[in-house]
């Protein structure tokens, strides 16, 4: 990934199996972009939490298939894309359901979210601008 | 013409209109007390990352007390939604002070207390909060290592690092919810005398699961077995009482964990 700040748009894709502790890549790519678009601490702290709740609410407690996030950073706001691709022999488990909690998360972490779970293939986004555009 | 059905968000607001004009206290415990169910599902949330579940509880309800000291109904945003973001604030800041569970090299934590002193004299320098580049600045780190400190700061749990079962570790299993299960279990009376025969360690396990929500991961470092053994003791225990329900003429229902074939949510199973 190239250095974002004074370029439009960036964009980086990530694909990870649903296991726990490969959550912290979300995590660390989604506060990295942030990080070098010259987003405060804070915001990327919040970043952090909403990318990982974004990831929970789609996966439900699914331990099979993959995780795919493509971050998009404009000027001053950044937009994490996340789909849920089934594995091959997922028969348990259910799919995240956006629950109220994980809604009422987003809305305190993030500036917009969405969540596309009626289609074959369960989507997410979420939108954080920076709270204090620098200069 | 009808009248609209009144919500429990009306109510709620028609409360906070109560408490802005007359600071009635017992208005305030009646605000406080409907919304702890919030404080815990947080808690819930951000518990098994190094840090006592009941201390997040006690931070979470604090902020739903704060929350509704400083609540202004006239601004036309949820009550829950203001509520929820004072409790993650109130949370992040708790781990940031107290989240040193995580194993994190010794490089790491001194990096991010250096992180915090300068983190704070730069939001006071600047007005906001510091970047990452300013943050690597002050310190003389790369803007790399400023970004995993922050990371490890936050009292994240790194599974990689002291998970002995790590393959089947899953998301879910990091989250404490609400389980469907827990409505019945608690309302089966004719569950009691079955439950009172299992080992009491299974009738803790329970009682954790069930009762306090936490997850099997945090029940394991709990009692101090592994989360599979944890995930096994608890489908036995439901095994039994399942068996107990039948043979005694109750029909458990379908959503019932003794009924289905499901295992406890947190085990991801």
């Amino acid at each position: 990934m190239s250095t974002v700040r004074g370029q439009s748009t960036v964009s980086v894709e990530l694909s990870i199996p649903v296991q726990a502790d490969l959550v912290v890549l979300a995590r660390l790519t989604a506060a990295t972009v942030a990080g070098r678009a010259g987003f405060g601490v804070e915001d990327i702290e919040d970043l952090r939490l909403a990318v990982e709740e974004l990831c929970l609410s789609l996966v439900g407690t699914r331990r099979d298939g993959r995780l795919h996030l493509t971050y998009e950073c404009e000027e001053d706001a950044i937009t994490v894309d996340c789909w849920y691709e089934a594995g091959d022999h997922e028969t348990r488990g259910r799919v995240g359901d956006a629950e109220d909690l994980s809604l009422r998360i987003l809305d305190a972490l993030v500036d917009e979210h969405g969540h596309d779970l009626a289609k074959g293939r369960p989507s997410a986004w979420l939108c954080k601008r920076r709270a204090d555009p620098i200069g | 013409m009808t009248d609209e059905p009144r919500t429990q968000g009306d109510d709620t607001k028609a409360l906070f209109f109560e408490l802005v004009a007359r600071r009635d206290p017992k208005v305030r415990d009646q605000l406080v007390t409907a919304h702890l169910g919030l404080a815990h599902q947080l808690a819930r949330r951000y518990a098994n990352r190094g840090e006592p579940y009941e201390d997040l509880v006690q931070v979470a309800s604090l902020a739903i007390v704060k929350s509704v000291d400083r609540f202004d109904p006239d601004r036309g945003v949820e009550f829950t939604t203001f509520a929820t973001r004072t409790v993650i604030g109130e949370l992040k800041r708790h781990f940031r002070d107290k989240g040193w569970a995580v194993r994190a090299p010794r490089r790491v934590q001194e990096l991010y207390l250096e992180l915090g002193k300068v983190t704070e004299t730069l939001n006071q320098e600047l007005g906001r909060s510091p970047t990452v580049a300013e943050l690597a600045s002050a310190t003389g780190a790369t803007e790399e290592a400023v970004l995993e400190a922050l990371e490890a700061g936050q009292g994240y749990r790194t599974s990689s690092i002291d998970a002995t079962d790590r393959n089947e570790e899953t998301l879910a299993s990091h989250i404490g919810g609400e389980d469907a299960s827990l409505d019945t279990v608690e309302d089966r009376e004719l569950l009691a005398p079955a439950i009172a025969e299992l080992a009491p360690r299974e009738q803790l396990i329970l009682q954790l699961r069930f009762g306090q929500g936490l997850t099997q991961s945090e029940i394991a470092a709990r009692v101090g077995i592994s989360q599979m053994h944890v995930s096994r003791l608890l489908a036995a225990s439901l095994e039994r009482l399942r068996k107990h329900v039948t043979e005694n003429g109750a029909q458990p229902d379908a959503s019932t964990p003794a009924g289905s074939a499901r295992q406890p949510t947190s085990s991801g199973s």
